[in-house]
């Protein structure tokens, strides 16, 4: 309520002074779920303006609401939601009460957006040049020849080089980055009063996203858009945004300047949200005994594609010589972006994945060595945490079923290793009750829970976590960390933790090891390498971690 | 299980379809004991027009035959020979797909090559060639049924689980040391169970109508009353007993009809994310 008191105030204020009027002006927008969902509203009685030529953060965890809200703003509710009260005015017409043919009129030429799998966004049989010359195409805009060179400028214009080469590509030949600023020139194409983007860098490495992120500042000033960002990351949010509105359940919490509502949070939620953020306090090394549990010898890895009668196949050297160690006890954080091989190595150790070369020691055993029956039975020595928390869990089998699917494999009687799974279930705090559900009925965050306990439950010496907390939302990621920091110090367990995250990366690990194209450039302690960084590409990904400036700021004074 | 039900009979064929399927299966129990005589037997005079005599209410045949009586009797051999052999179809189906998808390499190469030889032969052709070979009987008809119908069976199994095996919680499986087999058994086909149960009951309806194919050509087994032989009996007389084939047909396009209804049900209800929007 007290935010839509503020609201009413601000519209005032705004009028009085005589600025331009909002752009977008939302007002008690209220958007129905199907009776089967879990909650009755979507979206409730949500307000907000956007003025002309701001960028507008719309942050939350999942489940907020936000994508909801901004499908309303495009006319892209499934069917089975619908508005049921609210306004959204813009251009003198309530979206609300739009038809599907006013819509197509509007959408792509008025209100634009981009999302944020540039990959499925893209038709993946046309070319980019197509694509484009589509928008105008389906606003029936300019002739061929016109649309040509402005399909190039527009090219130009998102920082693509080769506009020529480009127009001609496929999505495929394409970067995750170049996909971004293609759907972003798509979008800019008809110069729209109104950019709606959902999550466009969530999908994209740091060094990319903080081009993005540039890239989407400087064309909203050149155009004079106003610009609707919806993202979960607080730091994109102080990277990018001039105002912010903070959602929780589909209501607003709070919304208002940037530096208010992040720097002085008064709703206790946002300040969780703030707290539950990864900080670069580096975590101390804690007293590492000499002895190794992993030792990685000369790692190598190369895929060959393509390749023919008559053509040379192409090789990618995914581990590229990779050597190192982890103490027992020890943390060590395997840190780099997409395609620098950082999985493949987890994976090779694991022997998911057969290695072209190199030795993998465990306790002194060459795990490489190992074949059929013999690797079977050592297999328990290093097991893995895996990142999709969906993906991991058989979805027909019981939690405690599965969790002592493994012990029973190795020849414990299956009453002692049900009673086994039941007790490592309440050491990642679930109940003994879990172990009797199916994991579709638990959320993101307990069923990677359940995916740790289904590992502690072999006693492995080395536990390889892939990314096993990217594809959680902050409160839930700090929980977990949490579970993890916890478990390690009172089972001594050593971990190789891998991740794009330098941020979650510096709260858990002793020492860091960071990869590009399948080498190791740069490893040390924590510390060292987050303050005292040697290698210019770790030096390049630490400055594009989003919002870092601001923290380092607000930790000074404190 | 109640979510299940809630989905399935969100879609109104689906329920009429169950309730089609339900009739005919109710029917084929109770012929026993409504005809207690051989629905072969002559009880009235030839080409008796239906709803005439209340004891013959769809008359009866050439020979003097009642057509209700083979109807019902006709029940138990159409639903019969579409379960029995859709079952061995699967039993053959099923292991062939599952162990070329998880073994990969040469040996799904070698189960894929037999699959396709089977594929290339025209089905129904192959179907009589086995039939005429082995003498018409219940036993080869649901033999020549389940053979040319095992390889889309293993071609489904096979996608599915080569899709299924990529996925983490296979992974997951395999690092706990868990062997390939109890990997495939427990991990990767119950897993795949909804498409197959789908396919399974769409198989059912191809089957009835193959054995009615057959059975219409003379191939049926010669002890047992079934549609197709019904209306293969009848077809030189079509033009002035139009009851003999009318009746019958009506029966298999029912029934058909009824499995197709209800194995598009178990498709939404199976894969809910896939159920088509607006029913």
């Amino acid at each position: 309520m007290s935010a839509a008191t503020s609201q009413t105030m601000e519209r005032k204020s705004a009028s009085a002074a005589g600025a331009p009027s909002p752009v977008l002006d939302v007002l008690a927008l209220t958007i129905a779920l199907p009776s089967a969902a879990d909650r009755e509203h979507a979206v409730r009685d949500v307000s907000f303006v956007l003025w002309p030529g701001e960028i507008l953060c719309m942050v939350g965890e999942s489940g907020s609401g936000k994508s909801m809200c901004a499908n309303a703003l495009m006319g892209l509710l499934p069917s089975s939601v619908r508005i049921t009260s609210g306004r959204a005015m813009f251009d003198g017409q309530d979206l609300t009460q739009l038809s599907e043919a006013q819509w197509m009129g509007l959408r792509g030429a008025r209100i634009a957006m981009i999302f944020q799998e540039p990959m499925t966004a893209l038709n993946p049989l046309m070319r980019i040049g197509d694509q484009i010359a589509e928008v105008f195409e389906a606003h029936g805009r300019l002739t061929p020849s016109e649309r040509r060179a402005r399909i190039l400028a527009l090219i130009a214009e998102v920082g693509l080089p080769e506009p020529e080469k480009i127009a001609r590509a496929y999505p495929f030949q394409l970067s995750g980055g170049q996909r971004q600023r293609a759907m972003i020139a798509m979008a800019l194409a008809l110069e729209p009063a109104i950019l709606i983007a959902d999550e466009p860098t969530t999908a994209l490495d740091v060094t990319t996203q903080a081009q993005i992120l540039r890239l989407i500042r400087d064309l909203q000033k050149r155009h004079g858009m106003a610009v609707l960002f919806i993202t979960h990351d607080l730091g994109v949010v102080r990277e990018i945004a001039s105002r912010v509105i903070v959602m929780r359940h589909g209501t607003v919490v709070e919304q208002g300047a940037v530096t208010d509502v992040l720097e002085r949070p008064q709703h206790p939620y946002t300040k969780a949200l703030i707290a539950a953020m990864p900080s670069e306090v580096v975590a101390s090394a804690s007293g590492v005994k000499a002895d190794p549990v992993l030792r990685v010898r000369d790692l190598r890895k190369t895929y060959r594609t393509g390749g023919g009668l008559f053509r040379p196949a192409r090789e990618v050297k995914a581990i590229d010589g990779v050597s190192f160690e982890i103490a027992r006890g020890e943390v060590l954080g395997l840190v780099g972006e997409s395609g620098s091989g950082k999985s493949t190595v987890g994976r090779a150790i694991v022997r998911l994945i057969e290695a072209d070369g190199g030795q993998i020691f465990v306790g002194g055993e060459d795990m490489s060595g190992l074949h059929s029956d013999a690797l079977r039975r050592a297999r328990h020595r290093v097991q893995m945490v895996f990142q999709d928390p969906y993906a991991s869990l058989n979805p027909r089998r019981k939690v405690a079923g599965a969790i002592a699917a493994g012990p029973i494999a190795r020849g414990t009687p299956p009453a002692k290793a049900m009673e086994r799974a039941l007790s490592v279930l309440e050491t990642v705090g679930l109940d003994r009750a879990a172990g009797e559900r199916y994991p579709h009925e638990f959320s993101g965050g307990q069923r990677q829970r359940i995916g740790i306990a289904r590992v502690l439950a072999l006693d492995p010496e080395l536990i390889i976590a892939d990314e096993a907390v990217s594809a959680l939302d902050v409160s839930i990621q700090a929980q977990i960390l949490d579970l993890l920091r916890d478990l390690r110090a009172r089972l001594g367990l050593s971990l190789l933790f891998i991740t794009h995250d330098l941020r979650v990366a510096a709260q858990l690990c002793d020492r860091v090891a960071v990869m590009q194209n399948g080498r190791i450039v740069e490893i040390g302690p924590a510390a060292d390498i987050f303050l005292k960084p040697q290698h210019d590409y770790t030096k390049s990904l630490l400055a594009a971690v989003p919002g870092l400036a601001w923290r380092e700021a607000a930790r000074e004074p404190a | 299980m109640s979510a299940f039900w809630k989905r399935f009979s969100r879609n109104r064929g689906a329920v009429l379809g169950l309730i089609i399927l339900a009739v005919v299966i109710a029917i084929a129990i109770v012929a026993p004991i409504l005809y207690p005589q051989s629905p072969w037997k002559m009880v009235q005079r030839p080409f008796l027009q239906p709803f005439t005599l209340p004891a013959f209410p769809l008359g009866t045949d050439t020979l003097g035959r009642d057509v209700a009586s083979g109807l019902a009797h006709g029940a138990r051999v159409s639903l019969l020979i579409g379960i029995v052999s859709t079952f061995v179809a699967l039993l053959i189906g099923v292991p062939i797909g599952a162990i070329a998808g998880f073994a990969g390499g040469r040996i799904d190469d070698a189960l894929m090559r037999l699959t396709e030889l089977f594929q290339t032969v025209p089905n129904f052709a192959l179907a009589i060639v086995l039939v005429a070979i082995f003498q018409p009987s219940l036993a080869s008809i649901v033999m020549a049924i389940a053979v040319v119908s095992w390889p889309p069976v293993a071609r489904l199994v096979r996608a599915e689980v080569l899709s299924l095996k990529t996925r983490e919680f296979v992974d997951a499986a395999r690092l706990a040391g868990l062997s390939g087999r109890a990997i495939l058994m427990r991990e990767v086909l119950p897993n795949a169970l909804s498409p197959i149960i789908v396919m399974a009951s769409l198989m059912v309806a191809t089957a009835i109508l193959v054995e009615s194919s057959l059975s219409f050509l003379g191939l049926g087994d010669p002890n047992a009353m079934s549609w197709g032989f019904m209306i293969g009996a009848a077809r030189t007389v079509i033009r002035n007993a139009w009851w003999l084939s009318f009746f019958p047909g009506l029966a298999i396009l029912l029934t058909v009809l009824a499995l197709n209804l209800i194995g598009e049900g178990l498709s939404d209800a199976l894969n809910p994310r896939l159920a088509r929007e607006g029913r």
